[in-house]
């Protein structure tokens, strides 16, 4: 076995673990009970996939692979900020916390994600 | 010949290596039940991650033009993900109405802790 028929292997096999996390990360956005836990899920996505396409461009020898890398990068940086945009109110307050009720509901029923 | 082999090594090392960061990174994206340690496990994917993967592929590479176009995407990936992070935390600190189960009162800007300046969290924009 020559070393480029290793290195075939080693990123053909990194690909495929890398498909199968970014599936992974599709089902987590499926199912995030919020909106930001979808959009966590999506900037995720974005950088398993930025890694995939740069895994490709040194597997398949092809340069400009890593322009389209740094392009996508810049897309989900943008993507993710305006997603994020829209859920900002214009005249943000911090929130007003009843602290107790939300101890005592916390401490009855187990507070994992179910949140609305 | 060996020395082929031994960066073949370094390589599948380090790419390995990334391998496993973006798996913990996508286990805790499953395991934690709050958006905000969420977002720690997505640091890890974003920043370590991307940094052992992109290495493992400069190490493949060798000195080439592609090389350097990777490592300015690592370096651009460093900089805009905490960005991105703190304003999706932002977000999160805005419109959750049920913060105070995950996050303890003092820890928040603009409420009742001592060592926190009164009014902090809403001077944004």
């Amino acid at each position: 076995m020559t070393v480029e028929q290793a290195y075939q292997i080693l990123y053909g096999g990194v690909l495929i673990v890398l498909i199968l996390l970014i599936g992974a990360m599709v089902i987590r956005s499926i199912i995030g009970p919020r909106s930001t836990d979808r959009i966590v899920s999506v900037n995720m996505l974005g950088t398993m996939t930025i890694c995939s396409i740069a895994v490709l461009s040194v597997l398949l020898d092809e340069g400009y692979l890593a322009d389209v890398a740094m392009i996508y990068a810049m897309i989900s940086f943008v993507a993710v900020l305006m997603m994020a945009s829209m859920f900002v109110p214009s005249k943000p307050k911090a929130p007003v916390l009843d602290r107790d009720k939300d101890h005592e509901a916390a401490a009855e029923g187990e507070s994992g994600g179910e949140q609305k | 010949m060996i020395l082929e082999w031994i960066r073949f090594a370094i390589a599948a090392v380090l790419a390995i290596l990334g391998l496993c960061s973006f798996g913990s990174a996508v286990l805790g994206a499953y395991r934690f039940g709050f958006v905000l340690n969420r977002m720690h496990a997505a640091g890890i994917g974003d920043t370590a991650g991307i940094f052992l993967m992109i290495a493992s592929l400069a190490v493949a590479r060798g000195l080439h033009m592609d090389t350097l176009k990777l490592v300015v995407l690592v370096f651009f990936l460093w900089f805009t993900s905490p960005v991105s992070t703190h304003f999706l935390g932002q977000v999160e600190f805005y419109t959750n109405p049920l913060l105070g189960r995950h996050v303890k009162q003092a820890d928040l800007p603009g409420q009742t802790g001592e060592d926190q300046t009164k009014g902090e969290g809403d001077g944004a924009d």
